[in-house]
């Protein structure tokens, strides 16, 4: 029984028609993820992982099954599924300001920009200082936590995030992935997020859902409940845990098995 | 040396640090390397420089008796009949009736081809009907229907104003439904989730995207615009720059007619300028790259 609380998706399957033939992209997928807990859609590129994300925010209609977010059918984009992409999304015109107030003043929410929902979010990324700034004065890291101070500032109900990090040097990725953490507890938002990344995947990561590709398909639901016995946001003891190494070696042998499977 | 190196973390521009004690020797292909950006004083020599060898060579061989003075007079000359023309022939009511033609007709096409051209750019269903039509208008010359329009419209300044709005509308349409489509998916996808509904969507994300490119698209029209005009005002006009060089012609007077050329080519720069300025006061967000 899929529960009311949380992202539910049960028996999805997306086919696409391409030169006059079906490939079946999606096989069958379900999973559950619980309000406030962060999942990750883990796997090797071509599982279709973005395609689910895309299902969820109903960017893309699936073939078969139902998805369902505390308790209400999907079936096109709305407000409470905000989403991230790896693409830079600011808006160039607007100012970072003005950037993360958008989906506020799209939806009319007055309450919500006088109460100053707006600065509370520019602060939590940590761009006070750049509200007045325009997108092309600023970084890759930087206008990502504008798409991401945007996004939450509409109270999504649930936060997707499509390899958001992706395209930010190592450096600038691991900032912005405790930075995100950190949020994200605090704010207690429900996150689904897109990665190829085992380290990223395992680390912000509650639940991670493994897929398997040609067709894709869920192969393994890993939990992190280790993580609750480390110190918090302390990376270092996060990868020096014993647990983390199982389950990296174990993943990484998963991806190498897709990996033969492909050549 | 206008490269600049770009700071991650502040986003600052960074000079790369020149020696200012020595003067820099000068790499091989200093004069002519591949892709050189110049400092604007530079570009502004460079650009007076091809105007007055110009200028020199047409004076030069207006005196070197190739053809009669009266065919073929030197920049002097006309610039002489220019004066004359404003100062005794009221050349600048000539000049305000063409100005006033082009800004008219030119504001009626924007204000038929901007929402056509944002619908087609923004709904394939919209591109499909209105594309092909429109599309095959673009290569039917406009100078074909002055006959017809005469016949419709008499020799006034409908006449006249309807034939430049058809020489400018179907392109601008094409191209400003072009500049829509060119707006980015995952932008429209982004304001999707964020809970923006289609007309939201449509103003707030492809038009306010699209407009840089609105305001450059119209400049590029503009121009082909005053080349319809001359056309528009050899055919019965009274007045007018084009009219005016049709009657110099009559009486074989060249310089008049050099100076009509010579107006509408300020003229013409001048509106570009102006469309420049717009572009750059309005919208400061696109940086100097442009990217």
């Amino acid at each position: 029984m899929p529960s009311s609380n949380g992202l539910s998706i049960s028996n999805v399957g997306k086919t696409f028609r391409s030169g006059g033939r079906d490939i079946q992209a999606l096989e069958n997928i379900s999973l559950e993820l619980p309000a406030g807990k962060v999942g990750v859609l883990l796997g090797p590129s071509g599982c279709g992982k973005s395609t689910l994300l895309r299902m969820v925010a109903g960017l893309e209609n699936p073939s078969e099954g139902t998805i369902t977010l505390n308790g209400r059918a999907v079936d096109q984009p709305g407000r409470d599924r905000g989403m991230v992409f790896q693409d830079y999304t600011s808006f160039p015109w607007l100012s970072v300001k003005d950037n993360v107030a958008y989906g506020l003043r799209i939806n009319s929410d007055r309450s919500a920009l006088n109460e100053g929902t707006v600065e509370h979010f520019i602060r939590a990324v940590g761009l006070e200082k750049f509200a007045d700034a325009y997108p092309h004065q600023l970084s890759g890291g930087m206008r990502q936590r504008v798409a991401i101070a945007r996004t939450l500032a509409n109270y999504p109900e649930l936060l997707l995030m499509d390899e958001p990090f992706g395209a930010l040097d190592p450096e600038t990725r691991w900032q912005m992935q405790d930075l995100l953490l950190g949020i994200v507890r605090k704010e207690r938002t429900s996150v689904m997020v897109v990665s190829h990344d085992i380290e990223e995947a395992l680390y912000l990561g509650d639940v991670v859902f493994f897929l398997s590709r040609h067709p894709g398909r869920l192969k393994e639901v890993i939990h992190t409940d280790f993580k609750s016995a480390l110190p918090p946001n302390d990376r270092e003891a996060f990868l020096q845990s014993e647990e983390y190494r199982r389950l990296e070696l174990h993943i990484r042998r998963l991806m190498q098995d897709e990996g033969r499977d492909a050549a | 040396m206008t490269a600049k190196l770009s700071d991650r973390a502040t986003g600052q521009a960074l000079e790369p640090v020149v020696p200012t004690s020595a003067t820099p020797k000068k790499r091989r292909g200093y004069w002519f390397d591949f892709n050189q950006s110049l400092p604007v004083n530079q570009r502004l020599i460079l650009g007076a420089v091809g105007w007055v060898a110009f200028f020199l060579l047409w004076q030069i061989t207006a005196q070197m008796d190739l053809a009669p003075d009266r065919l073929y007079p030197g920049p002097v000359a006309v610039f002489d009949s220019l004066k004359t023309l404003f100062l005794e022939q009221n050349f600048l009511s000539d000049v305000i009736s063409s100005i006033t033609r082009i800004v008219a007709s030119f504001v009626i096409a924007v204000l038929i081809a901007l929402p056509l051209g944002l619908l087609m750019g923004s709904f394939a269903r919209v591109d499909g009907v209105l594309n092909p039509l429109l599309g095959a208008w673009r290569y039917l010359p406009a100078p074909a229907f002055i006959p017809l329009l005469l016949m419709w419209l008499g020799t006034g300044n409908s006449q006249k104003i309807t034939l430049l709005l058809m020489g400018v509308v179907f392109f601008l349409v094409i191209m400003l439904a072009d500049v829509t489509r060119q707006t980015p998916k995952v932008l429209i996808e982004t304001a999707k989730t964020l809970g923006g509904g289609r007309r939201i969507i449509l103003w707030t994300v492809l038009f306010r995207h699209s407009l840089p490119g609105y305001v450059d698209t119209c400049r590029q029209m503009l121009a082909v615009s005053w080349t319809y005009l001359v056309i528009a005002e050899i055919v019965a006009a009274t007045d007018g720059i084009g009219a005016m060089m049709m009657r110099a012609k009559r009486f074989v007077h060249v310089d008049d007619i050099m100076a009509g050329i010579v107006t509408i080519g300020v003229l013409g720069l001048l509106f570009d300028v102006l469309f420049r300025l717009i572009y750059r006061k309005c919208f400061p967000y696109l940086g100097r790259s442009h990217s």
